[in-house]
């Protein structure tokens, strides 16, 4: 299918023909899959058209074309997950890299009001400038900071500065219907600073503790809470591309990578951060990601890999510690060493000092590393992504997917990073999030492998009880997992097919109306 | 419609009621709602009868309105807004499955628990809530939870649904369905034995319901249990108060406190609010209304396993500093009263009589969301609007609960009023409607509109109406959940 | 390389969007962040590093075409690198080499632009390639005492050193004079270097970078011959895309010439450094420095390499391969020598090193697309404002000449980035140098 000559025209009226394209060029640059989980499938099917509108009034006049022609649309806002992709032919895009304000930033209420293509970079920077941060996307500071865009929305800072889900306040968002909506007090009052109600939150129906990946209209707008941020406004770095490194480190931070020689140390470990409040930032990193953070090229990652490796013990975590004061920080310090003594957790020298240590902690609050660490290996990434829910189920479930990665390891089809299943704390430790990465190159071979053993993870969460992971895309995984999880498929559609009564966001990663 | 014999196959002989004291007692609260009596009463013996009972509603186009908490109630939620009501009360469901000190967290407490019950429960395993300023002894936890309630320590109140984590809820449909990951895979007890507690909120998948039954008033589902977020019981604590006539530099303490995490119960009120709070008879809080200072800033440092002393040390000597820097100054005690006995009550269910009640005997409460600096002007406008309407300033109670971190702030205008005074009622009632526009345009958002106003404040947001009856037309297509309340 | 033999780093794009910023660690705030003027422009994936990898796959396979709409995209690139450096911070391909090999796959296909086939045109007899010259090609020594390479030879050469103009430098007058004050400066120190005042050609590089590797790789041929011929030894130019092409192209093209390559900035530092220059007259001035591409992050010599992956899913090969990533550009010469001119201050923008805005004039967008040309110098020009600094001053002549007029157009030369002045480095040392050694 192509755009009639009449749809095109329709579509270029709203944006102007300089914002629309339907040449092969343009699309094809779209195409070409994303690293995330990349199959063996080169090209993704191509959009109709591109189109990029500049505000909430262009995104709803282009979802009410839609509907009227039947084309399906979906949004993104850097376009980096392979959700971005649509599943086949009569789809635009509706790219919002036009859509790049930061609205408010209120330092009082502390929150942050943006656009869908400001950056976490740029958003972070700017609160620091405040004296406040945000929780960066794990996936890292090149993403969205809308906390509507990140699939979960977990990250670096999550311990200290929440989750995606518990983050958004207020926001905008055009239905699939062509209706804006403005939840909470922007709906009633024009301000930002709570998104729920009057009466029930629609904020349920907006997402979950994973967002429906453009299956239910466009978030044009959102409020995102803010937290303290106890370092400078600004850090100035030494060193060209890709050696930065702060020429100072602001006073009362600390990074450390703490292992132990089995989980339940880690356990401990892990429960006592959060209990003592002590962390700004808890990372379930292993070996092979210390490495990759560190490493600016992938010939000294498998250096580094190999010498990390053989300083930690076992599972692990790396964490940062800041003080508001240096009152604070001594007290988180002395507990941290507690900590470490009576969990018989082993530090990473490597990473405890000097120019090491200091660009790390960096790195770390920017969370600009994460491509390092995801990407670089191979140009793909995938694996299990699991829920958030206690320590223990998170920590129960990952044991029986190391064991299958490390199968994949021996058969040589995966990349072999020597590593553990990654944990990590949110909210200081009140939730648990786990995910078993995999990197490979997508062949035939490796595809079927990756798909396989995620099929099998998928089987092990339902027979063994596990929970719901979060990367599950597309109708048959929710229909996998619908009937042993209160059919939960059933009220996903009933959504779907309310807000989006012609089925034109584009679904395929989330979940279609056909029951 | 339904039988009393209908009924009755469902929840049993014993609990279907239609008494008419007993039904009296449902058709009005303390609220200035219209009464009107429910057909039956309804107490629910265990969970699984509401599915059959939801059914039996939705062939029958019965009228259900949930009820948790035992009276008195104050928003007129809990009465009927249509004839030929059943209550459906969920005060007997009182289990308490698990509680996990390491997980901190109370799964699947029944909706007939209350504070006071599960405190204690909790407490057992070294944890305790995050709870609504000094709730009434028969409010029930999971009651608290659907309404939002503000709670008194915004250092853990990451989000505006905490302290909830996972529900069961039976929508309007007769359908039962768990929410955040007690959804499963599996059975409750197959979770647990996998280590799940049920403990998330959000979920399943792409849609996060316990925000919807929140803030619901019972339109959206009939919720059996939800789990509780618990934290840990401080080894160590140090509250203070501090008081001040400038209730901007208190506004900014808070603000630097709670956004340093420097305290757990953290909360402002006026005098009034004060004296009603803390004083046993009309005497003291007419002094206390009169003679102590007009703000005071709550707050409360608490310290964990490790090295408690340092961290209130330090804490504390932040705190100063910083109120320092303000020109205020912490105190153990205020107007006589110490932080610790104040502590101790506000974070414990209220004797009988509820405190709001205990002076006057009635209390009208109109309660927003707001910032910081929309505050002022929004007590000018109330305190404007009392004198206009001739009701006294001097029982007029003011209390600023920053919530969600400190992203906003919960106002609660408490107009404590003699009941049994119909002119005074009246004056109340009229108030309480007539001061919602001017709020409104000062900068209020009622995030929670009950009664009377609701209509007025919903209908300020057209699209979100709309939006809202999309959803509760999947649930409840049929409108039989407490029809008649918010938009519906 | 054709571009299918970059098939596997454009394949490892994963479609982050790094290219589209400065390296995420040196975000300082919401302004200034891009890095890529030509996904600032015109908003499409497609005129991104990541997207021109993805559709530069569509075209190995076939899926794209080469057509006007393409070689729309691919020309409207400034080909400033800025893209290949930020993708490296943290990733491991080649970003930039694509983007050459993508454009001489347009010229094959008879897509290249017709402003510039006029130009190449003349390339074989190494006509300048420049626009509409102001000044005939020996004015801007007409003047000077400056020794004639070839009347000379090497052997009357005793430092054997040639001062290469450059093209901006023959055809317009204000290179011209910039050329002119190098050469004095160099005479200055004492150092006999010589013009090549009959027979100095293009070097070629812009060609190259226009698609027409052909005709760059005879032109650089013929002027390696003529450099031996001459017995050369060092090279110096005040140019920084002649530079670049001499230290980077020509070996990375296959043409070895042994010649040592200087950039006049590094060539005028190191005289400072040894007391042979002494700047002593105060310039009173704020600065701003502006990088230019070919100076900075493109300046690391070419790195040969040849090899195979050598596990199966980890990139990493053998023998192992060092990326390019700018990190060694030449940053540091021409801030010491702003800074060894009494009076000056220099303050950085925004955007400097390794991760500066192009000026405009790279990619020959200056003469296929002045209005491109023209908004990528109006953003560099309001982010040198930013600094407060009095003038912008830089060490190229496509970049003083396109931020002197940006993208030639008269009207936005006349708007309010033009209240910024701009000299090239050499005029300012010139002006500090003027009245004593
Ligand atoms: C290497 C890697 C690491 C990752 N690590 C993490 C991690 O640690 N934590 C985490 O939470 N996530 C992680 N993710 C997933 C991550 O959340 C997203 O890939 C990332 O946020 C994508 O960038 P973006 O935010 O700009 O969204 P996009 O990639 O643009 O979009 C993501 C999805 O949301 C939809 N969408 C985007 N914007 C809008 C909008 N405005 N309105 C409606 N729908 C929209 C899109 O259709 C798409 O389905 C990771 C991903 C990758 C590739």
């Amino acid at each position: 299918m192509t755009l009639t000559k009449e749809q095109y025209r329709a579509l270029a009226a709203v944006v102007g023909g300089e914002h629309l394209s339907d040449d092969p060029v343009d699309l094809d640059a779209w195409a070409w899959r994303s690293g995330q989980a990349a199959m063996a499938q080169d090209f993704k099917p191509r959009f109709e058209a591109i189109v990029m509108p500049a505000c909430t009034e262009e995104v709803q006049a282009l979802v009410r074309l839609c509907n009227k022609f039947g084309l399906k649309f979906k949004a993104s806002s850097t376009g980096w997950g392979s959700y971005c992709d649509p599943g086949g032919p009569g789809c635009i895009m509706l790219d919002l890299r036009r859509m790049d304000r930061i609205l408010e930033i209120n330092e009082e209420n502390m929150y942050a009001v943006v656009e869908p293509y400001v950056i976490h970079a740029q958003l972070q920077a700017e609160l620091m400038k405040r004296g406040l941060c945000c929780n960066v996307n794990g996936a890292g500071g090149n993403t969205s900071a809308l906390p509507l865009a990140a699939h979960e929305g977990i990250g670096h800072m999550s311990a200290s500065c929440g989750i995606g889900e518990r983050n958004l306040l207020a926001c905008e968002w055009v239905t699939p219907a062509g209706e804006v909506v403005r939840l909470g007090s922007l709906g009633s009052l024009g301000e930002w600073f709570c998104g729920d109600g009057p009466g029930p939150s629609l904020r349920g129906v907006m997402r979950g503790n994973v967002v429906p990946l453009g299956g239910l209209g466009v978030y044009t707008k959102a409020a995102v809470k803010v937290y303290h941020w106890p370092g400078p406004p600004s850090v100035e770095l030494k060193g060209c591309s890709p050696h930065y490194a702060p020429v100072k480190l602001p006073p009362h931070f600390l990074l450390r990578y703490l292992s132990w020689p089995a989980e339940e140390g880690r356990e401990a470990g892990i429960r006592r951060l959060g209990e003592s409040e002590i962390c700004f930032g808890v990372m379930g990193f292993n070996a092979n990601m210390m490495a990759a953070n560190v490493a600016t090229n992938n010939e000294e990652e498998l250096r580094l890999t190999e010498e990390y490796s053989k300083q930690i013990v076992g599972p692990g975590v790396c964490l940062v510690i800041a003080g508001n004061s240096a009152r604070d920080f001594e007290y988180k310090r002395r507990v941290l060493e507690l900590i470490v003594q009576e969990t018989g957790a082993t530090s990473l020298k490597a990473v405890e000092e000097g120019e090491v240590h200091d660009a790390f902690v960096w790195r770390f609050i920017r969370v600009t590393a994460s491509i390092r660490e995801t990407m670089r290996a191979t140009g793909v990434f995938g694996g299990e992504v699991f829920g958030t829910d206690s320590y223990l189920v998170q920590s129960n479930f990952i044991q029986h997917s190391r064991k299958d990665k490390a199968e994949l390891v021996a058969r040589g089809l995966v990349y072999p990073d020597n590593t553990d299943p990654f944990i990590t704390s949110l909210e200081q430790g009140q939730l648990t999030h786990s995910e078993v990465l995999l990197r490979w190159t997508p062949d035939p071979e490796v595809a079927q492998a990756a798909a396989e053993y995620v099929a099998k993870a998928n089987r092990n969460a339902v027979e063994g009880h596990y929970g719901l992971p979060h990367h599950l895309w597309g109708d048959p995984q929710h229909d996998f997992f619908g009937p042993h999880t209160c059919n939960y498929t059933h009220w996903l559609r009933k959504i779907k097919k309310a807000y989006d009564p012609n089925g034109v966001a584009e679904s395929t990663h989330h979940i279609t109306a056909a029951e | 419609m339904v039988t009393a014999e209908q009924l009755r196959q469902v929840v049993g002989e014993e609990n279907v009621s239609d008494d008419p004291a007993v039904l009296a007692a449902y058709a009005s609260d303390q609220s200035f709602v219209s009464r009107l009596s429910p057909h039956y009463v309804v107490r629910i013996p265990s969970c699984d009868a509401v599915p059959e009972l939801v059914r039996l509603a939705r062939e029958t186009r019965t009228s259900l309105v949930p009820v948790s908490s035992g009276a008195p109630h104050f928003h007129g939620d809990t009465v009927p807004s249509a004839g030929d009501a059943i209550i459906v009360d969920l005060s007997g469901l009182k289990t308490i499955d698990l509680v996990d000190p390491k997980e901190r967290v109370a799964s699947a407490v029944g909706a007939g628990v209350t504070f006071g019950e599960l405190m204690t429960a909790v407490a057992e395993h070294g944890l305790r809530l995050n709870l609504p300023l000094r709730p009434r002894a028969t409010k029930s936890v999971v009651g608290s939870l659907l309404s939002r309630e503000p709670v008194i320590m915004p250092h853990y109140h990451w989000d505006i649904c905490d302290p909830a984590g996972s529900m069961e809820v039976v929508f309007g449909t007769g359908d039962l369905f768990r929410t955040g990951a007690a959804a499963g895979p599996g059975t409750l007890a197959e979770q647990r034995a996998a280590g799940g507690r049920q403990k998330e909120a959000a979920g399943p998948s792409a849609m996060s319901l316990h925000r919807l039954l929140q803030g619901g008033q019972g339109t959206m589902g009939i919720v059996t249990w939800a789990s509780v977020r618990c934290e840990l019981i401080p080894t160590l604590e140090q509250p203070c108060f501090v008081a001040s006539d400038d209730l901007a530099k208190l506004l900014q303490a808070a603000h630097w406190l709670v956004r340093l995490r420097l305290g757990n119960e953290l909360f402002l009120m006026d005098r009034v609010y004060f004296a009603a709070l803390v004083a046993e008879e009309g005497e003291t809080f007419l002094q206390l209304a009169k003679e102590a200072p007009s703000w005071l800033l709550f707050f409360n440092l608490g310290a964990y396993r490790y090295l408690p002393e340092l961290r209130i040390e330090g804490q504390s000597a932040d705190a100063r500093e910083l109120l320092q820097g303000l020109g205020l100054e912490a105190k153990p005690s205020l107007a006589g009263v110490s932080a610790w006995e104040f502590l101790e009550q506000v974070r414990s269910p209220s004797p009988e009589p509820y405190w709001k009640l205990r002076l006057c005997g009635g209390c009208q409460d109109v309660f927003f969301l707001t910032t910081y600096k929309k505050l002022q002007g929004l007590i000018d406008v109330m305190r404007a609007a009392v004198e206009a309407a001739g009701f006294s300033l001097s029982r007029l109670g003011i209390y600023l609960q920053p919530i969600v971190q400190g992203t906003s702030c919960h106002v609660e205008f408490s107009l404590f009023y003699d009941r049994a005074d119909a002119r005074e009622s009246a004056t109340v009632r009229e108030l309480a409607i007539r001061v919602i526009g001017p709020l409104l345009a000062g900068g209020a958002f009622f995030s929670r509109p009950f009664g009377e106003a609701a209509r007025l404040i919903m209908n300020r947001d057209a699209a979100t109406v709309e939006a809202l009856k999309k959803f509760k037309a999947i649930v409840d297509p049929d409108g039989i959940l407490n029809p008649g309340k918010l938009c519906f | 390389m054709a571009l299918a033999d970059y098939r596997s780093d454009m394949e490892s794009c994963c479609r982050c969007s790094a290219c589209k910023f400065i390296p995420l660690e040196k975000v300082t705030g919401y302004a200034r962040a891009n890095v890529c003027p030509s996904i600032s422009r015109f908003e499409f994936h497609s005129y991104s590093g990541g997207g021109r990898m993805g559709f530069g796959l569509g075209l190995i396979h076939g899926r794209v075409e080469y057509t006007p709409k393409t070689a729309e995209v691919i020309y409207n690139c400034h080909l400033c690198g800025a893209c290949d450096v930020s993708c490296k911070y943290a990733m491991e391909f080649d970003v930039l080499e694509p983007l050459y090999a993508m454009r001489e796959e347009c010229a094959k296909h008879g897509q290249s632009v017709p402003v510039w086939d006029g130009l190449v045109a003349g390339l074989a007899k190494g006509a300048p390639l420049v626009l509409e010259p102001e000044t005939a090609e020996d004015d801007w020594f007409a003047d000077l005492p400056v020794a004639d390479a070839a009347e000379r030879g090497a052997a009357a050469c005793p430092s054997a050193v040639l001062y290469h103009a450059g093209c901006l430098a023959r055809c317009t007058r204000a290179a011209g004079r910039t050329a002119a004050a190098a050469v004095t400066l160099l005479a200055r120190a004492g150092l006999k270097v010589a013009v090549d005042k009959q027979a100095e050609s293009c070097c070629g590089g812009r060609a190259y970078e226009m698609g027409y590797r052909a005709q760059a790789l005879a032109r650089a041929r013929e002027n390696v011959a003529r450099f031996a011929e001459l017995g050369i030894m060092e090279l110096v130019t005040g140019c920084a895309h002649c530079y670049q092409y001499f230290k980077v192209l020509y070996p990375k093209l296959g043409v070895e010439h042994g010649l040592k390559v200087f950039h006049i900035t590094e060539y005028l530092w190191t005289l400072v450094e040894q007391g042979r220059l002494s700047p002593t007259r105060p310039v009173k001035l704020r600065v701003t420095y502006h990088d230019p591409c070919h100076l900075g992050r493109l300046s690391e010599p070419w790195i040969p390499w040849q090899g195979v992956q050598r596990m199966r899913h980890m990139r990493v090969y053998d023998p192992p391969r060092v990326l390019r990533r700018g990190t060694y550009g030449v940053y540091e010469p021409p801030r010491r020598l702003l800074e060894s001119i009494p009076g000056v201050r220099l303050v950085e923008m925004a955007r400097s090193k390794e991760y500066a805005w192009c000026c405009g004039a790279g990619g020959g967008v200056r003469e296929t697309n002045p209005e491109f040309a023209a908004f990528t110098a109006a953003e560099r020009l309001a982010e040198a404002q930013d600094t407060g600094a009095e003038a912008v001053v830089t060490a190229c002549p496509h970049c003083v000449r396109n931020l002197m007029e940006p993208g030639g157009l008269v009207s936005a030369g006349a708007s309010a980035e033009s209240r910024i002045r701009v000299y090239d480095l050499v005029e300012l040392l010139g002006e500090s140098m003027s009245g004593g050694a």
